[in-house]
């Protein structure tokens, strides 16, 4: 088969805009969402923690029911609009995942009554972590990269944390590595084909 | 030397392919969807889909989502390494020198 140069040029031209336009398709699915909406809750839990730590619980257990209640609704409206795009054994490894998220917490605050930590930093590095190991596994599981690499470089921001900043610096040290790497994760999910 | 694909080379076709190239390996797109991208007709995308299918290409998936009759489409193994080489010589058909 022969074809001109321009021919040529205009072939890959229009491969390179149908391809973008494809992936402005993912860019809206509900994984950037949910990444933006934990970013960002990260980051004002920290950040509320370091300027008022007597309200610590309230902080975390109020923000973290918000961020509950956001992760029901983005996941109800994907399900209900119908994503266009989906993994192969999508509904398989979407309950799986929800059984290990619900397990995972189940075990982490298991272990936490059974090491009865004595300090803050020492449960939130902890919860951190294992909410980051559900990363990595997931992110092995399912292959999705950036799950597995977000769950490696926060593990290491909060070991980084732990052992190396001044615990009264530890909050707003973790805002911008912990959070910030979620929600940086989510917008960059979101924007980069844009 | 690369090959252009002359099922590939089909304007259709290879809008279909560039599209489905675009997804992570594994993942699917909704007929509907890709029809709206490439805005196709359901006869026309459907027609070269299963030209495509015929080839191994692609790989079509009917199911039910909330009741619902669903396609998802997505390309194969060999149909990525074809769409490689389609473009592979396309862009040595650009560099190459001028007769």
């Amino acid at each position: 088969m022969d074809i001109s140069r321009e021919q040529a040029k205009d072939s890959l031209e229009q491969i390179d805009a149908i391809s973008a336009r494809t992936r402005r398709a993912i860019a809206s699915s509900c994984d950037s969402a949910l990444l933006i909406i934990w970013g960002l809750i990260w980051i004002a839990a920290f950040i509320g923690t370091h300027f008022f730590l007597a309200w610590v619980w309230f902080i975390w257990l109020g923000l973290c029911a918000i961020g509950a209640a956001a992760t029901f609704l983005v996941v109800r409206r994907q399900f209900r609009q119908a994503n266009p795009i989906r993994m192969p054994a999508d509904k398989r490894i979407g309950q799986r995942i929800f059984w290990f998220w619900a397990l995972l917490f189940v075990y982490a605050f298991v272990w936490l009554s059974i090491l009865k930590p004595h300090h803050g930093i020492q449960v939130n590095a902890f919860l951190c972590t294992a909410i980051m190991f559900a990363y990595v596994v997931i992110g092995i599981w399912s292959e999705t990269r950036y799950m597995l690499w977000l769950g490696l470089a926060v593990t290491g921001t909060t070991l980084i944390g732990f052992y190396l900043i001044p615990p009264s610096y530890y909050c707003l040290w973790m805002a911008p590595t912990a959070g910030g790497a979620l929600l940086g994760t989510g917008l960059y999910i979101r924007l980069r084909w844009r | 030397m690369a090959q252009l694909d002359n099922i590939i080379h089909q304007p259709v076709r290879l809008q279909i392919m560039s599209s489905l190239v675009a997804l992570d390996s594994g993942e699917q797109v909704d007929f509907v969807h890709l029809r709206k991208i490439l805005k196709l007709t359901d006869g026309n995308l459907g027609a070269h889909l299963a030209r495509l299918e015929e080839a191994g290409y692609i790989k079509t998936d009917k199911t039910f989502i909330a009741r619902k009759p669903r396609t998802f489409v997505n390309v194969t193994g060999k149909g990525r390494d074809a769409f490689q080489d389609h473009t592979a010589a396309l862009k040595q058909i650009i560099e190459s020198p001028q007769k």
